[in-house]
Protein backbone atom coordinates (compact mmCIF):
# COMPACT_ATOMS: atom_id res chain seq x y z
CA UNK A 1 0.00 0.00 0.00
CA UNK A 2 2.93 2.31 0.50
CA UNK A 3 4.11 2.10 -3.10
CA UNK A 4 0.99 3.37 -4.77
CA UNK A 5 0.92 6.22 -7.32
CA UNK A 6 3.61 5.10 -9.83
CA UNK A 7 4.19 7.95 -12.39
CA UNK A 8 2.39 7.83 -15.76
CA UNK A 9 -0.39 5.51 -14.77
CA UNK A 10 -4.03 6.33 -14.29
CA UNK A 11 -4.70 6.61 -10.63
CA UNK A 12 -7.74 5.52 -8.87
CA UNK A 13 -8.24 8.26 -6.30
CA UNK A 14 -10.43 6.31 -3.92
CA UNK A 15 -7.67 4.24 -2.35
CA UNK A 16 -5.48 7.29 -1.60
CA UNK A 17 -8.01 9.73 -0.25
CA UNK A 18 -7.27 8.79 3.30
CA UNK A 19 -3.49 9.15 2.96
CA UNK A 20 -3.05 12.87 2.23
CA UNK A 21 -5.83 15.34 2.89
CA UNK A 22 -4.39 17.96 0.54
CA UNK A 23 -4.89 15.99 -2.68
CA UNK A 24 -7.29 17.30 -5.33
CA UNK A 25 -10.06 15.06 -6.57
CA UNK A 26 -8.67 13.86 -9.93
CA UNK A 27 -10.42 11.04 -11.72
CA UNK A 28 -7.82 10.80 -14.55
CA UNK A 29 -4.30 11.88 -15.49
CA UNK A 30 -5.52 14.00 -18.41
CA UNK A 31 -7.77 15.88 -16.03
CA UNK A 32 -4.74 16.55 -13.85
CA UNK A 33 -2.77 17.82 -16.83
CA UNK A 34 -5.59 20.13 -17.84
CA UNK A 35 -5.74 21.58 -14.36
CA UNK A 36 -1.98 22.09 -14.43
CA UNK A 37 -2.17 23.99 -17.71
CA UNK A 38 -4.94 26.19 -16.36
CA UNK A 39 -2.95 26.88 -13.21
CA UNK A 40 0.15 27.78 -15.24
CA UNK A 41 -1.90 30.14 -17.39
CA UNK A 42 -3.25 31.85 -14.31
CA UNK A 43 0.29 32.15 -12.96
CA UNK A 44 1.55 33.82 -16.10
CA UNK A 45 -1.44 36.22 -16.11
CA UNK A 46 -0.81 37.16 -12.50
CA UNK A 47 2.89 37.58 -13.17
CA UNK A 48 2.10 39.87 -16.07
CA UNK A 49 -0.19 41.91 -13.87
CA UNK A 50 2.42 42.13 -11.12
CA UNK A 51 5.06 43.37 -13.56
CA UNK A 52 2.66 45.99 -14.87
CA UNK A 53 1.68 47.14 -11.41
CA UNK A 54 5.33 47.34 -10.42
CA UNK A 55 6.06 49.49 -13.48
CA UNK A 56 3.11 51.74 -12.67
CA UNK A 57 4.28 52.06 -9.06
CA UNK A 58 7.77 52.97 -10.27
CA UNK A 59 6.37 55.60 -12.62
CA UNK A 60 4.17 57.04 -9.90
CA UNK A 61 7.08 57.27 -7.54
CA UNK A 62 9.28 58.94 -10.15
CA UNK A 63 6.51 61.41 -11.00
CA UNK A 64 5.90 62.18 -7.31
CA UNK A 65 9.61 62.82 -6.78
CA UNK A 66 9.73 65.11 -9.78
CA UNK A 67 6.62 66.99 -8.61
CA UNK A 68 8.07 67.52 -5.14
CA UNK A 69 11.41 68.64 -6.57
CA UNK A 70 9.71 71.08 -8.95
CA UNK A 71 7.48 72.37 -6.16
CA UNK A 72 10.62 73.20 -4.15
CA UNK A 73 12.55 74.70 -7.04
CA UNK A 74 9.78 76.91 -8.38
CA UNK A 75 7.77 77.61 -5.23
CA UNK A 76 8.83 81.27 -5.28
CA UNK A 77 7.84 81.69 -8.92
CA UNK A 78 4.85 84.00 -8.44
CA UNK A 79 6.42 85.85 -5.50
CA UNK A 80 9.52 86.68 -7.55
CA UNK A 81 7.32 87.83 -10.42
CA UNK A 82 5.58 90.31 -8.11
CA UNK A 83 8.91 91.62 -6.76
CA UNK A 84 10.32 92.47 -10.18
CA UNK A 85 8.55 95.84 -10.65
CA UNK A 86 10.19 96.92 -7.37
CA UNK A 87 13.64 96.25 -8.78
CA UNK A 88 12.61 98.01 -11.99
CA UNK A 89 11.66 101.10 -9.99
CA UNK A 90 14.95 101.09 -8.09
CA UNK A 91 16.91 100.82 -11.32
CA UNK A 92 14.90 103.60 -12.97
CA UNK A 93 15.63 105.86 -9.99
CA UNK A 94 19.34 105.14 -10.21
CA UNK A 95 19.60 105.55 -13.98
CA UNK A 96 17.77 108.85 -14.00
CA UNK A 97 19.92 110.40 -11.32
CA UNK A 98 23.37 108.90 -11.42
CA UNK A 99 24.69 111.39 -13.94
CA UNK A 100 23.72 114.46 -11.91
CA UNK A 101 26.52 116.48 -10.42
CA UNK A 102 24.66 117.32 -7.26
CA UNK A 103 26.57 116.96 -4.07
CA UNK A 104 25.35 116.58 -0.56
CA UNK A 105 22.09 114.99 0.44
CA UNK A 106 20.88 114.19 -3.12
CA UNK A 107 24.05 112.30 -3.85
CA UNK A 108 23.80 110.46 -0.54
CA UNK A 109 20.23 109.47 -1.31
CA UNK A 110 21.22 108.11 -4.72
CA UNK A 111 24.07 106.17 -3.18
CA UNK A 112 21.63 104.79 -0.62
CA UNK A 113 19.30 103.66 -3.40
CA UNK A 114 22.23 102.07 -5.21
CA UNK A 115 23.22 100.12 -2.13
CA UNK A 116 19.61 99.07 -1.53
CA UNK A 117 19.38 97.86 -5.10
CA UNK A 118 22.58 95.87 -4.75
CA UNK A 119 21.33 94.29 -1.53
CA UNK A 120 18.00 93.40 -3.12
CA UNK A 121 19.75 91.74 -6.07
CA UNK A 122 22.04 89.71 -3.84
CA UNK A 123 19.05 88.41 -1.88
CA UNK A 124 17.37 87.37 -5.12
CA UNK A 125 20.52 85.61 -6.32
CA UNK A 126 20.64 83.74 -3.02
CA UNK A 127 17.27 82.23 -3.89
CA UNK A 128 18.20 81.21 -7.42
CA UNK A 129 17.08 84.29 -9.37
CA UNK A 130 19.28 85.48 -12.22
CA UNK A 131 19.03 88.63 -14.33
CA UNK A 132 18.74 88.38 -18.11
CA UNK A 133 20.49 91.42 -19.60
CA UNK A 134 21.52 90.40 -23.11
CA UNK A 135 22.84 93.63 -24.66
CA UNK A 136 24.87 92.83 -27.79
CA UNK A 137 24.17 89.10 -27.41
CA UNK A 138 22.40 87.06 -30.09
CA UNK A 139 18.63 87.15 -29.80
CA UNK A 140 17.27 84.06 -28.01
CA UNK A 141 13.45 83.87 -28.08
CA UNK A 142 13.43 81.51 -25.12
CA UNK A 143 14.60 84.26 -22.77
CA UNK A 144 14.08 87.46 -24.79
CA UNK A 145 10.95 89.01 -26.21
CA UNK A 146 11.46 91.20 -29.28
CA UNK A 147 9.59 94.49 -29.12
CA UNK A 148 10.79 95.90 -32.40
CA UNK A 149 13.49 95.62 -35.03
CA UNK A 150 15.81 98.41 -36.04
CA UNK A 151 18.52 98.97 -38.54
CA UNK A 152 21.77 99.19 -36.60
CA UNK A 153 25.18 98.50 -38.06
CA UNK A 154 27.04 98.65 -34.77
CA UNK A 155 25.84 95.19 -33.76
CA UNK A 156 25.71 92.01 -35.83
CA UNK A 157 22.32 91.23 -37.43
CA UNK A 158 20.01 89.26 -35.20
CA UNK A 159 21.64 90.57 -32.03
CA UNK A 160 20.12 92.65 -29.30
CA UNK A 161 20.64 96.39 -29.72
CA UNK A 162 19.16 97.50 -26.43
CA UNK A 163 17.28 96.08 -23.45
CA UNK A 164 14.13 97.96 -22.53
CA UNK A 165 13.37 95.85 -19.49
CA UNK A 166 15.59 93.22 -17.89
CA UNK A 167 14.41 89.62 -17.76
CA UNK A 168 14.67 87.28 -14.80
CA UNK A 169 14.96 83.50 -14.34
CA UNK A 170 14.29 81.38 -11.26
CA UNK A 171 16.49 78.26 -11.24
CA UNK A 172 16.82 78.58 -15.01
CA UNK A 173 13.07 78.78 -15.57
CA UNK A 174 11.96 82.05 -17.15
CA UNK A 175 9.94 84.31 -14.85
CA UNK A 176 9.85 87.35 -17.12
CA UNK A 177 11.45 87.70 -20.57
CA UNK A 178 13.85 90.54 -21.29
CA UNK A 179 12.19 93.11 -23.56
CA UNK A 180 14.68 93.84 -26.33
CA UNK A 181 15.17 95.67 -29.62
CA UNK A 182 16.73 93.40 -32.23
CA UNK A 183 18.99 94.39 -35.12
CA UNK A 184 17.39 93.77 -38.50
CA UNK A 185 18.52 90.72 -40.42
CA UNK A 186 19.07 91.13 -44.14
CA UNK A 187 16.61 88.88 -45.99
CA UNK B 1 -6.05 49.92 -13.93
CA UNK B 2 -8.15 53.07 -13.92
CA UNK B 3 -8.98 54.63 -17.26
CA UNK B 4 -6.88 57.59 -18.36
CA UNK B 5 -8.31 60.36 -20.48
CA UNK B 6 -6.38 63.23 -22.02
CA UNK B 7 -8.26 66.45 -22.76
CA UNK B 8 -6.87 69.03 -25.17
CA UNK B 9 -8.23 72.55 -25.45
CA UNK B 10 -6.88 73.97 -28.72
CA UNK B 11 -7.79 77.64 -28.44
CA UNK B 12 -7.35 80.51 -30.87
CA UNK B 13 -4.81 82.28 -28.66
CA UNK B 14 -3.84 79.73 -26.00
CA UNK B 15 -4.02 75.97 -25.61
CA UNK B 16 -4.15 73.71 -22.57
CA UNK B 17 -3.77 69.98 -21.93
CA UNK B 18 -5.11 68.09 -18.92
CA UNK B 19 -5.11 64.44 -17.91
CA UNK B 20 -7.73 62.58 -15.93
CA UNK B 21 -6.71 59.45 -14.03
CA UNK B 22 -9.60 57.94 -12.13
CA UNK B 23 -11.18 60.84 -10.26
CA UNK B 24 -8.41 63.42 -10.33
CA UNK B 25 -7.86 65.92 -13.13
CA UNK B 26 -4.44 67.49 -13.54
CA UNK B 27 -3.35 70.19 -15.97
CA UNK B 28 -0.05 69.30 -17.61
CA UNK B 29 2.65 71.98 -17.63
CA UNK B 30 4.73 72.60 -20.72
CA UNK B 31 8.53 72.70 -20.96
CA UNK B 32 8.59 76.30 -19.68
CA UNK B 33 6.51 75.35 -16.66
CA UNK B 34 3.38 77.17 -17.81
CA UNK B 35 -0.05 75.58 -17.69
CA UNK B 36 -1.20 77.15 -20.95
CA UNK B 37 0.75 77.53 -24.18
CA UNK B 38 0.23 80.29 -26.74
CA UNK B 39 -1.21 78.86 -29.97
CA UNK B 40 1.57 80.33 -32.07
CA UNK B 41 3.88 78.48 -34.50
CA UNK B 42 7.01 80.05 -35.98
CA UNK B 43 8.62 78.50 -39.05
CA UNK B 44 12.36 79.10 -39.26
CA UNK B 45 14.83 77.89 -41.86
CA UNK B 46 15.61 74.60 -40.14
CA UNK B 47 13.32 74.42 -37.15
CA UNK B 48 9.81 75.03 -35.93
CA UNK B 49 9.19 76.95 -32.71
CA UNK B 50 5.94 76.58 -30.79
CA UNK B 51 4.40 78.47 -27.89
CA UNK B 52 6.06 81.13 -25.78
CA UNK B 53 9.37 81.22 -27.67
CA UNK B 54 7.45 81.60 -30.95
CA UNK B 55 5.54 84.49 -29.44
CA UNK B 56 8.75 86.20 -28.29
CA UNK B 57 10.27 86.28 -31.73
CA UNK B 58 7.10 87.22 -33.58
CA UNK B 59 8.31 90.77 -34.22
CA UNK B 60 11.57 89.60 -35.80
CA UNK B 61 9.97 86.99 -38.02
CA UNK B 62 6.44 88.26 -38.65
CA UNK B 63 6.01 86.72 -42.10
CA UNK B 64 6.66 83.21 -40.84
CA UNK B 65 5.02 83.36 -37.42
CA UNK B 66 1.49 81.99 -37.60
CA UNK B 67 -1.08 82.82 -34.94
CA UNK B 68 -4.87 82.35 -34.76
CA UNK B 69 -4.59 79.59 -37.35
CA UNK B 70 -7.75 78.17 -35.84
CA UNK B 71 -9.72 80.98 -37.47
CA UNK B 72 -8.79 79.57 -40.88
CA UNK B 73 -9.68 75.94 -40.25
CA UNK B 74 -12.47 74.79 -42.53
CA UNK B 75 -12.73 78.08 -44.41
CA UNK B 76 -12.67 78.60 -48.16
CA UNK B 77 -10.29 81.17 -49.54
CA UNK B 78 -13.05 83.33 -50.96
CA UNK B 79 -14.89 83.90 -47.69
CA UNK B 80 -15.05 87.53 -46.45
CA UNK B 81 -13.61 86.49 -43.06
CA UNK B 82 -10.48 85.22 -44.80
CA UNK B 83 -10.15 88.48 -46.73
CA UNK B 84 -10.37 90.42 -43.48
CA UNK B 85 -7.69 88.23 -41.93
CA UNK B 86 -5.44 88.75 -44.93
CA UNK B 87 -5.53 92.46 -44.26
CA UNK B 88 -4.55 92.14 -40.60
CA UNK B 89 -2.12 89.24 -40.28
CA UNK B 90 1.50 89.53 -41.41
CA UNK B 91 1.71 85.98 -42.75
CA UNK B 92 0.53 85.05 -46.24
CA UNK B 93 -2.80 83.30 -46.77
CA UNK B 94 -3.12 81.53 -50.12
CA UNK B 95 -5.67 79.53 -52.02
CA UNK B 96 -5.08 75.79 -51.99
CA UNK B 97 -5.77 73.53 -54.95
CA UNK B 98 -9.15 72.57 -53.51
CA UNK B 99 -10.16 76.18 -52.80
CA UNK B 100 -9.52 76.14 -49.05
CA UNK B 101 -7.59 78.85 -47.25
CA UNK B 102 -3.99 77.73 -46.67
CA UNK B 103 -0.95 79.44 -45.19
CA UNK B 104 2.37 80.03 -46.93
CA UNK B 105 5.61 80.44 -44.98
CA UNK B 106 9.29 80.65 -45.83
CA UNK B 107 8.41 81.67 -49.36
CA UNK B 108 7.41 78.26 -50.61
CA UNK B 109 6.06 76.06 -47.81
CA UNK B 110 2.31 75.62 -48.13
CA UNK B 111 0.55 74.52 -44.97
CA UNK B 112 -3.01 73.62 -44.12
CA UNK B 113 -4.44 75.38 -41.01
CA UNK B 114 -5.06 72.04 -39.22
CA UNK B 115 -1.41 71.17 -39.84
CA UNK B 116 -0.29 74.38 -38.14
CA UNK B 117 -2.67 73.84 -35.23
CA UNK B 118 -1.40 70.27 -34.85
CA UNK B 119 2.08 71.64 -34.10
CA UNK B 120 0.69 73.26 -30.99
Amino acid sequence: MNNDLPSGEAVDGSSNDQRSSGLLDHPSYEELEKKLTEAEQKISEHWDRIVRMQAEADNLQRRAERDVSNAHKYALDRFVGELLPIIDSLELCINNNVSSDETGSAKAVIEGVQLTHKLFLSVLVKFGVQQVNPTKEPFNPEYHQAISMQQDDSVSPGSVISVLQKGYTLNQRLVRPALVVVAKIEE
Amino acid sequence: MSSTIIGIDLGTTNSCVAIRVGDTVKVIENAEGARTTPSIVAYLKDEIRVGLSAKHQAVTNAKNTVYAAKRLIGRRFDEPMVKKMQETVPYTIIKADNGDAWIEVQGDQKLAPPQVSAQV
